[in-house]
Order: C-alpha cells, then sequence, then structure tokens
C-alpha cells in the first residue's frame, strides 16, 4: 500500500533564518513515473530534494519515501534511493576504479557489474582520475554511483544544468535506460523546460517555496489552451475555466486557459499550447493572489 | 566504510609518515652521535655518585649537545602539524560537498562520521607513537643528565605527545566543522594547538599534581633535588631574605657569600618520581578536551549541517 506512492509530502516546510526555502507543499509522487521538478531558481527544488533524500530536517510538516520517513528510518529508506546532487560532487583525485568501490564499500545491494559495464559503455578507463574527466564525464559517472545501488528510486538535481546540449541528450538517455530496464522512479528537477518532455511523464512546478501544478504531463497539455479573440476581459472564459495567463493587446485579447471540459464560446479561436509555455505561465501565476487569475475571478463576482 | 576512511586519508597519511622519516632522517645520526659520546665518557655508571670529574663530563656533554637539544625543543611542534594534517579529509569533504555524497549512499551519517574520525584517530595514535619511540631513544642521554622533567625530555617522551597529537586534531576537526575551510581550519587549529600548549607549559603543568615543599639549610642542595622541578624557591639569612622565587636579592645589601652556608632555603618542587603522575595527568587533561572538541564537531556535523 505505501508502495503505490514513491513519495508523499504534507504542508512539508523548511526555513533557514527568517528565510522559507520552501513552503507547505504538499504533494504526492506515484511509483513508476518520472517527474520533472521545475522551478525557477530558488524555488526549493534543491531543498525538498534534500528532505527527501533526509539530508536536511524539514522545519514544518513530513515527508515519506515509500511510506517511511528519511531522517527516522534512514537505513531502510536510503538503499532505495539513489541520489545525484547539483555539480555531482565526486573525489576529484579518486580513479574511476576507487570511486566504483567507493560505491561497492557503501551500499549493500551494489550491483558491480552494472557500474563496470556503463563505465565500459561509456569509453572511460577505470585508472582515470575524476578530475580528469569532463563535466559530462563526471556526471555519467555520478549516475553510475546511483544507477549501480539499484535503487527504487532516482533523485537528480538540476543534473543536466551544467552540461553541454550534447552531453545533456547522453545523460537523459542513460536515465531513460535505466527506466525501462528497471522501472525505477524518477524524480529530476530542472529550471529548464526544454527536453524534459521527452524522458518525464509526470510535471511538478515549484514557485516562490510552492507547488501549482502537479499531474501527468500528458493531462496537462490536453487540459490547457491558449485561446486568442477580440478584445475582453476573458470574464465569461473565467467563470468556466482556470485562466492562468492573459495577455491584451489593442485589439486582442490572449488567454492560456485551464480548461474544464470543452471551450464552447465561439467568438475565441483555440491553439494547442506546448508544455513549455504552459509551464512558463505556472511560474509567473501565484494561485489566490496571481494578478490576472484574481482579476478575472473578481469580474466573475461583479 | 574503512576502506573509504583509508582511502580518502592515503595522500595525509603519506605525508605524515614522511614528516616522520625527515625528522628519523635528522635524529637518528644525532642521537648515535649523543649515545656514543655518552658512553664513551662513562657517564652513564658514574650519574649516580656525584664526583667532580663525573660533574665535568656532564657538563662537556652539556655544552656540547646545548644548541642541538634546544633546536630540538622546537620539534614540540610536529604534533601539532601531525594532528591538524590528519583533520583534512573530513574538512575537505565538507569543503568539497563530498560529505552529500557519502551521506546519500546506504550508511547512516552517524557510521560515516565513526570512520572517518576513527581512522584520524587512529593514524594520529600510531604515528605519535612512534614518534615518542623515536624522541624517546634519541633522547635517553639528556634524559639522564638532566632528568625526564626537563621541558624538552617531559614533552617528547611519555605519553604527552599522543594527547597533544589528539588535541591538535580535533582542535582542527572542530574548527573546520563549523568554517568548512580545509586551509583556514588547519592554519588558526595550528597556532591554536601552540597557544594551548604555552599556556599548559607556563601555568597549567605545575599545578596537575600537587607539588612537594620542602627545607633546608645550607648551601649544598640536597640529592632530592637533582633532577627535580623546581617551581619556586626562596632563602631567608637570618632572617632576610636573600632569594625569591629563584631569583636573588639585592636590596637587602647584607648579602655576603659565606652566609649561605647558615642560609634557610624553601623549595616547591616537582620531583622525578611525579614524572608518570604528571604525564597521564597531562595526557588525559588533552585527550579529554579533544574528545569533547570531536563530539562538538560530532554534534555540528550531523545537526547542523544541511
Amino acid at each position: 500500500m505505501s508502495d503505490a506512492l514513491a513519495i508523499r509530502t504534507s504542508g512539508l516546510g523548511k526555513r533557514y533564518g527568517s528565510h522559507w526555502a520552501l513552503r507547505d507543499c504538499t504533494l504526492e509522487i506515484p511509483s513508476g513515473s518520472v517527474t520533472a521538478l521545475v522551478g525557477p531558481n530558488g524555488a526549493g527544488k534543491t531543498t525538498l530534494l534534500h528532505m527527501v533524500i533526509g539530508l536536511v530536517e524539514p522545519t514544518t510538516g513530513d515527508v515519506e519515501v515509500f511510506g517511511r520517513s528519511p531522517r527516522r528510518d534512514a537505513k531502510a529508506v536510503l538503499p532505495r534511493l539513489g541520489f545525484v546532487a547539483q555539480d555531482h560532487p565526486l573525489h576529484r583525485n579518486l580513479s574511476i576504479a576507487d570511486t566504483l568501490t567507493y560505491g561497492r564499500k557503501l551500499n549493500p545491494s551494489w550491483n558491480q557489474q552494472l557500474a563496470a559495464s556503463r563505465v565500459e559503455r561509456l569509453g572511460l578507463s577505470p585508472k582515470q582520475k575524476i578530475g580528469q574527466l569532463s563535466g559530462g564525464q563526471q556526471a555519467q559517472v555520478a549516475l553510475t554511483l546511483a544507477l549501480a545501488k539499484q535503487p527504487r528510486l532516482l533523485l537528480l538535481d538540476e543534473p543536466v544544468a551544467s552540461l553541454d546540449p550534447l552531453a545533456r541528450r547522453e545523460f537523459l538517455n542513460a536515465v531513460m535506460e535505466a527506466v525501462v530496464d528497471d522501472g525505477i522512479t524518477v524524480v529530476l528537477s530542472s529550471h529548464i523546460v526544454a527536453e524534459l518532455e521527452r524522458v518525464c511523464d509526470h510535471l511538478v512546478t515549484l514557485a516562490n517555496g510552492a507547488t501549482q501544478l502537479n499531474a501527468p504531463i500528458s493531462e496537462i497539455v490536453a487540459s490547457h489552451r491558449l485561446l486568442t479573440g477580440p478584445r475582453s476581459d476573458g470574464a465569461s472564459v473565467a467563470r468556466v475555466h482556470d485562466v492562468i495567463r492573459e495577455s491584451h493587446t489593442e485589439r486582442q485579447t490572449t488567454l492560456l486557459v485551464r480548461a474544464n471540459g470543452h471551450v464552447y464560446d465561439s467568438c475565441w479561436e483555440q491553439h494547442e499550447v506546448d508544455l513549455e509555455e504552459i509551464v512558463l505561465a505556472y511560474l509567473g501565476y501565484q494561485p489566490g493572489n496571481g494578478a490576472s487569475a484574481a482579476r478575472a475571478r473578481e469580474a466573475v463576482r461583479s | 566504510m574503512t576502506w573509504v576512511g583509508w582511502r580518502l586519508q592515503r595522500t595525509e597519511a603519506i605525508v605524515a609518515v614522511g614528516i616522520l622519516a625527515l625528522l628519523a632522517a635528522f635524529l637518528v645520526p644525532t642521537g648515535i652521535q649523543m649515545a656514543n659520546e655518552y658512553h664513551r665518557d662513562g657517564l652513564a655508571a658514574c650519574l649516580s655518585i656525584d664526583t667532580p670529574t663525573c660533574g665535568n663530563a656532564a657538563g662537556s656533554f652539556r655544552q656540547h649537545f646545548q644548541s642541538l637539544l634546544t633546536l630540538a625543543n622546537w620539534f614540540t611542534l610536529v604534533p601539532g602539524l601531525i594532528g591538524v594534517l590528519l583533520a583534512a579529509p573530513f574538512i575537505l569533504d565538507l569543503e568539497r560537498g563530498t560529505y552529500t555524497l557519502a551521506w546519500t549512499q546506504s550508511i547512516t551519517r552517524r557510521r560515516w562520521l565513526v570512520g572517518k574520525v576513527g581512522t584520524s584517530v587512529l593514524t594520529a595514535i600510531v604515528i605519535a607513537g612512534a614518534l615518542t619511540l623515536l624522541f624517546t631513544w634519541w633522547r635517553s642521554p639528556s634524559a639522564h643528565i638532566d632528568g625526564r622533567l626537563e621541558t624538552g625530555n617531559y614533552d617528547t617522551t611519555g605519553t604527552v605527545l599522543i594527547g597533544y597529537t589528539l588535541f591538535a586534531l580535533a582542535l582542527a576537526l572542530a574548527l573546520g566543522a563549523v568554517w568548512r575551510r580545509a586551509a583556514a581550519s588547519l592554519t588558526v587549529a595550528f597556532v591554536g594547538y601552540f597557544a594551548a600548549r604555552l599556556f599548559v607549559d607556563y601555568s597549567v603543568r605545575d599545578h596537575l599534581v600537587a607539588p612537594l615543599k620542602a627545607t633546608y639549610k645550607g648551601a649544598q642542595q640536597p640529592s632530592f633535588l637533582d633532577n627535580a622541578h623546581i617551581i619556586s624557591i626562596d632563602a631567608t639569612v637570618n632572617g632576610h631574605q636573600v632569594v625569591n622565587g629563584g631569583g636573588f636579592l639585592f636590596s637587602g645589601a647584607k648579602f655576603a657569600v659565606p652566609a649561605m652556608s647558615k642560609a634557610v632555603f624553601n623549595v616547591v618542587y616537582q620531583p622525578q618520581s611525579h614524572f608518570w603522575p604528571l604525564q597521564l595527568t597531562e595526557t588525559g587533561l588533552f585527550v579529554g578536551v579533544a574528545a569533547i572538541l570531536m563530539l562538538f564537531a560530532a554534534w555540528w556535523t550531523t545537526a547542523r549541517t544541511a
């Protein structure tokens, strides 16, 4: 029963001094999904992932991984998690072989064959020092370390942010391979939306320390529409659908809406909208007090 | 974690052994030279019977090796150097963020801490033990002539050197846990080690074990003061104080050498037999402070980091 959910958080928050890095975060990530955790820099993505793996103690609320607390039950949770931290820290003066031994010594479920064959496929020699590898190669070694642990949940914190486009593609391919081969659950955070659609089937957006969107990507793309029509305040649309973003020119109004069912109003021209645009709209949207949404709702009431 | 602890400390351990080898390269030839002279002059046999020839031989030995022995007093900094050096792997893990790598493998952070700090502590004890053996051999002629309570001999033979090393290690660990800058933490810890050593040497050591008090008459120093560490001495002649705290007072102007035979001396001292009680108490003091600092470093790292 607990295994149906890889991650469950409720009211999760972390405060550093007087600054809340993450606030009242409640979300569920189903087992077997590949989830993109998207938000601008400073949105609390790293803090959230660090609380999931138990590096950071929550200030408020709680977090469960496969039904267990990563802090209080670290011995049970840690072997089931693979983690690649931002900038994938590794010991630079160790060779690749030593790095793999490091993983083998610290993980009872270590798969040395998997690790060795991955290194070989990357075209790397076990004798090479980590410090001599390129950023992309280091990220791949860090991923190898996390995968050879044979985790059920893989957490990747901004795995591709520091990589060039080619290395980025190779890294994401490696993640996808692991998903296909072993059916592991993946959560990867990113401030870049491009390419995520290819890899992920689930999306969570995080902005200003809170979540806005948490749904399968197919559902998100299917339910959002871009409406264009003659200039108006969009109130009639807002009565039925959620207006995420509105913009006006002198003669025309454009609305990005999350449609509840079909939009029947014939004065609006409907367009498909891609994931990146939806995500960007959400990251500028604050539920309850977002300027456009609030105005739209007020218009409804009056 | 054992393999990981050793592997990540390899460079520092090699440097520490290198320091040991450099010291040995200096100490072994000079030690052989000192031992040869000591045996040639028959000092070992005659020290118990105080004769003028013997006194001359001891004097010439002192004169011959004084500068070497004074120079060697600086080696009391070596335990500090070894100690802070062995703290480096722990602080570097924090500085470079690789501790997150360790904490996200399958082991608990308590186990990581024990493995990491345990490796440093064990290495420190082994290196400090080897240093003590080396110094004890090197200083054995000097220890016979001037006693083991002489500062240079006291600091490097016995058990205190292990305590000093562990203290330096723990001080660097505690600073590094908070500061997370290896170079800065090690430098400040080394300076702090030196300051703590000076403080203990000059203000604490004399009182670690209750000193003895004695009163004697006459200019001839009694044999119980042989090689004793004299904390204070004052002398009165016919009720006038002539010596105070080890120094002569000339203000009385009544001072005359023949009168010294009538002088009454009050002396406070640590006898030779207090060597081990002093050593063990001082070792306990440094190891105790080291343990507190390490517990602080462990608590700060697990509770405050991330």
